[in-house]
């Protein structure tokens, strides 16, 4: 059951993540953005999956709400009928198609061949009471770092997005 | 009498071979519980909002259907189930069809971890709370494809006035409910509960009457009613400007469901504010325990529909820019000072003193920073100019 | 761990940190009315002082005991301390080089990124896990995107941002798929017990997991140290960015990158070398380093002969100097001479490039003041218009040759015997140190390019020549000092790095 899940979640994260970047049957970059919910939704399927509830519930909360909903209103706001009517170039195409070709393959013979684990994974201790301890004890460090980088990326956003005075 | 749901349906789930035949029967007669009341909830409250507005306006209010009125929201359902189904030809179809499922599904998996009653949340886990917030976030996605794939520019205004409003909002909302879940010690809506139970004398172990659980509770209910887009935040369908905002390319029983998205966003607002700052289904007074635990939630929701509905019949509507600044000049600060005083709160040894520091801690810059936005311009108390 | 002791541990990071809220803070509060050149100055001095009070703090107090260590998630040894000291170093002086500038009204916040980016590095280079190394990887390339987008009058700036920030996006992608395969294997994100892990994997034959793991790493780090193919952003964001931004770019993150990549290489993939002899060819880091470091030295060499701007130009040498510091990367100590670690050439030659570039790119910043443009001929007949500008031109252009007894040349002599006596008596990368000595040949020529025009043609501009600052100048002399005193005493660097190498036990 777990397995059929994982498959199930797995393979609707790759198709809509497929969808976000070469939809068929629209060009619109909100489709896309749209896709990109779906994407991260299903992805918080597999946590789930995993019990990592916390992560699950945070990845739908900021990526699926906050930061997709921004990313909407930002395509809104820039004029993007260009986007719309672009059309792949056959190079492009062609030498996107050979890297991400190169890649696959790469990997899929790199995992066919992996063995199996001898050792399992430890058990994930996905609740949020070890998830807490764990930040706060053992990777405090890393954690301050990232409200520095968080800080940083403040300044850069209010910089960039201001309107330079002559 | 306290446990007959909980029994009742422990008794049908028995009736079914063990095993995941069962889970599943159990998972779907609390999805059924869910919807059906809260449905019904629905239905009563619209009558209620609009016999209360009526009230409040010095008229009738609906008085022709059924007794008092009583039987309006059939006749509502009704024609909003016959109504033509009107979509623009230029209309993202799908997306159209799409937006209101997806407001109103969220907001019942929202209600799922609220606690009505002992043993009585549909689920109880680890990130309950956090849960619930990720999929209101679902609620904004929603508004944006309704107003987007209208392809009408009133649409379009109002769900970008709504999606400002709602991320504004989130963050003193989240804010507000953090300080409670740092006390508790835990995200789980069910353990938020057990801790509010118990009794000091009369007084009960609320959060609400605690300095930081007052001020977080006054600051999550405007929030709330902000999230919520209820008046006196209710800009993004400002008919005076922009007609309906998002619903406007909306009619028959795809409206009816934004509709109902809207109340039962609300109602689990309203159980959320319940289970965090006002004891869950614990009863006021160790003397009242003898009342089962589900009238007491069923109840403290009521009371705090009717606040929503006194509010709304009350306050006029905001600006756009008043909107803004109180969100991020008044709400964002004062629920960071809020989460301070909770902190502050859980170290110093309880007494007197302790309430006396940390109620100084809310107030004192709740007063301080009134003044300064009262002050500054922006935000400066109307004047009027009445005919002589 | 508390936080108390995390703050004792990490004293210097720490003092950046609060130098550079009190550099925001003090623009944004007190000096918004001032003018920009007094703003200037008291940025960079606040940014200075806290530099120097993090040196201090580092070269005054004595190491804390190395038991406390966190796992490895944060490490003090006095290697790691000398490279943090040159990372101050080089920041200093690019806030110094910072102080002329003219593109921006936002003093505080440019002060304020590149003490950042500093921050980053710092915590880069002192750590041996691979979370800790990616989040301040992105640490350091966010806020250096940001400061190559800073001069928004200019749309090549810009374009710059973009290219860097989109690559930069792709690279860290890419390194975080390969950490975390890392991390699948050995479930562990410390680098040593990730060798563990690996050696364990590599009995025989390399697990093809860990292959994949190998060149997603590689390919992260490769951006960060523009070796070709991950290159193409580094001429664009020399030419585009601000100068300042461009020379902490070519400078510290260069330091910071290398150090880590090594880090990362030598402890966290030992026991996967691998052999980049071409007799020997067998699978692993070294022969994918060795391809990569091949094609960014011809590549570089090659590209840099066509370019008619000289940041560009910088630019591609760049890239080929990567290819001489991947020789260093890639060699390994063998058994025969264990305690030959090719760290201390890496870190000596890193740090004098460092010095070196800053300083070229202090000369083109004055010649752009001038003349408005970092072409070629804009250089023409500088050496009658300021001679002593030219004059330190001349070192920094002679050191990056590997011409001696400039730092330059000593750098590429350490890290090409390192390379060679690698192998044992088999000479596995003998090839490429071959190929770097050709290369290293075919870069002189457009060194004395740029120098031709310095000093042979004559100068294009009538205008009569505006007076030089004394301090930039300062700066440059003071670079071009310690380029030759470095070169005519490479042991000022190498003995303390070798010293604390043996301390460190690498």
């Amino acid at each position: 059951m777990e397995n059929f899940f994982f498959y199930f979640f797995a393979a609707l994260t790759l198709i809509f993540a497929f969808l976000v970047i070469a939809n068929p049957f629209s060009n619109n970059p909100v489709t896309s953005a749209m896709f990109l919910v779906l994407t991260i939704a299903s992805l918080a399927g597999l946590f789930v999956l995993l019990h990592a509830y916390f992560l699950a519930a945070v990845q739908v909360l900021v990526y699926a709400g906050a930061v997709m909903v921004l990313f909407l209103f930002v395509i809104m706001l820039l004029d993007l009928k260009a986007e719309e009517e672009r059309h792949i170039r056959a190079f492009g195409l062609g030498a996107g198609l050979i890297s991400v070709g190169a890649i696959v393959s790469i990997f899929l013979i790199s995992l066919l061949k992996a063995p199996l684990l001898s050792n399992p994974a430890p058990i994930v201790h996905g609740d949020t009471l070890a998830l807490g301890k764990l930040l706060f004890n053992q990777y405090s460090l890393p954690f301050e770092i990232v409200s520095v980088l968080l800080l940083v990326a403040m300044i850069g956003v209010v910089l960039l997005s201001k309107k330079e005075l002559k | 009498m306290d446990q007959i749901f909980v029994n009742l349906k422990d008794w049908l789930v028995a009736l079914f071979p063990a095993g995941r035949q069962q889970e599943l029967v159990s998972a779907l007669i609390s999805v059924a519980a869910l919807i059906g009341t809260f449905a019904g909830l629905f239905a009563l409250t619209t009558v209620l909002e609009r016999k209360g507005l009526g009230r409040i306006q010095n008229r009738y209010g609906p008085n022709r259907v059924g007794p008092y009125g009583i039987l309006q929201p059939m006749a509502d359902g009704l024609k909003a189930l016959t109504k033509e189904d009107v979509v623009p030809r230029s209309a993202d179809q799908v997306v159209h069809f799409l937006a209101p499922l997806v407001l109103v599904a969220p907001v019942f998996l929202a209600l799922a971890v609220v606690p009505m009653g002992r043993n009585m949340a549909a689920v109880d886990f680890d990130a309950g709370i956090l849960f619930f917030f990720a999929v209101g976030a679902a609620t904004e996605l929603s508004v944006f494809m309704a107003g987007w794939s209208s392809r009408n520019k009133y649409s379009l205004l109002g769900a970008m006035r709504a999606i400002a409003q709602m991320i504004s909002y989130e963050v003193p909302l989240i804010l507000s409910s953090l300080a409670v879940i740092m006390i508790a010690g835990s995200l789980s809506a069910v353990t938020i509960v057990e801790k509010q139970a118990g009794y000091s004398g009369l007084i009960p172990h609320w959060f609400v009457l605690t300095p930081w659980g007052f001020a977080g509770f006054i600051l999550f209910m405007i929030a709330a009613a902000a999230e919520s887009n209820r008046s006196p935040f209710d800009l993004p369908e400002g008919e005076s400007e922009i007609i309906a905002g998002y619903y406007i390319e909306y009619s028959g029983f795809k409206f009816a469901l934004f509709f109902l998205g809207e109340y039962i966003g609300l109602f689990a607002a309203s159980g959320l504010a319940i289970t965090l700052f006002l004891g869950g289904w614990n009863a006021p007074f160790p003397f009242l325990t003898w009342i089962p635990s589900y009238v007491w939630f069923f109840g403290k929701l009521l009371a705090l529909i009717a606040v929503f509905i006194w509010v709304r019949g009350t306050l006029p509507r905001l600006r756009m820019d008043q909107l803004m600044n109180f969100a991020w000049k008044f709400m964002l600060p004062m629920a960071l000072i809020n989460l301070l005083t909770a902190g502050v709160w859980h170290f110093t040894p309880p007494g007197l003193a302790r309430w006396i520091i940390c109620a100084l801690l809310v107030f004192g810059p709740y007063v301080a920073l009134g003044r300064t936005l009262f002050e500054s311009k922006k935000l400066a108390k109307r004047t009027y100019s009445y005919a002589e | 761990m508390s936080y108390l002791s995390i703050l004792n541990l990490a004293a210097p990071e720490t003092i950046m940190v609060m130098t550079a809220l009190a550099v925001l803070a003090a623009d944004l509060l007190f000096m918004r009315e001032l003018e920009r050149g007094t703003r200037q100055l008291i940025g960079a001095m606040i940014g200075c002082a806290g530099c120097l009070a993090a040196v201090a703090w580092m070269l005054v107090l004595p190491l804390p005991e190395p038991g406390s260590l966190m796992q490895g998630l944060f490490l003090v040894d006095p290697l790691i301390r000398i490279v943090k000291v040159a990372l101050l170093a080089l920041t200093i002086f690019t806030v110094l080089i910072s102080m002329e500038a003219d593109f921006t009204q936002h003093i505080g916040e440019y002060f304020a990124l590149i003490l950042f980016a500093a921050i980053g590095m710092m915590f880069l280079v002192s750590t041996e896990d691979i979370l800790m190394i990616f989040i301040s990887l992105e640490l350091t390339s966010l806020s250096l995107y940001i400061l190559t987008a800073f001069n928004k009058r200019n749309i090549k700036s810009a374009e710059a941002a973009l290219k860097y920030f989109l690559f930069g996006g792709m690279a860290a992608a890419f390194t975080l798929f390969g950490l975390s395969l890392l991390y699948g294997i050995s479930g562990s994100t410390n680098l040593a017990e990730i060798a563990k892990a690996v050696s364990g994997k590599s009995v025989n034959g390399l697990d093809p997991l860990l292959i994949a793991a190998i060149v997603l790493t590689v390919i992260g780090f490769g951006f960060k140290v523009a070796a070709v193919p991950f290159h193409l952003w580094a001429p664009d964001a020399y030419e585009g960015a601000p100068i300042p931004s461009a020379a902490f770019i070519a400078s510290g993150s260069k330091v910071a990158s290398f150090f880590v990549f090594a880090k990362v290489m030598m402890i966290g993939f030992k026991g996967a070398e691998g052999s980049g002899s071409l007799q020997a060819w067998m699978p692993g880091w070294v022969p994918t380093l060795a391809v990569v470091a091949a094609a960014s030295m011809v590549l570089g060499n090659l590209a840099a002969i066509a370019q008619s701007s000289v940041r560009r130009l910088l630019a591609y040498s760049a890239i080929a100097h990567a290819g001489y510091v991947l020789l260093a990367v890639m060699a390994v100590p063998s058994p025969l001479a264990p305690h030959t670690s090719p760290l201390g050439p890496l870190v000596y030659y890193v740090i004098t490039y460092g010095l070196t570039t800053l300083g070229a790119f202090a000369v083109v910043s004055n010649v752009q003041q001038r003349t408005g443009g970092d072409r070629l001929s804009d250089f023409a007949g500088l050496a009658r218009r300021a001679p002593l500008l030219s004059f330190c031109m001349l070192i920094f252009m002679l050191s990056l040759a590997g011409i001696p007894p400039l730092a330059g040349f000593f750098g590429k002599f350490y890290v090409f015997t390192a390379a060679l006596s690698s192998g044992g008596k088999s000479l596995g990368l003998l090839w490429l140190v071959i190929l770097a000595v050709a290369m290293s040949a075919v870069s002189l020529y457009y060194y004395l390019l740029v120098l031709k025009q310095i000093y042979i043609m004559p100068s294009t501009d009538q205008d009569t020549p505006r007076p030089l600052s004394i301090g930039s100048q300062a700066i440059v002399f003071a670079l071009a000092a310690l380029v030759l005193i470095l070169g005519c005493a490479p042991g000022l660097i190498l003995e303390p790095v070798m010293s604390a190498i043996k301390v460190a036990g690498l």
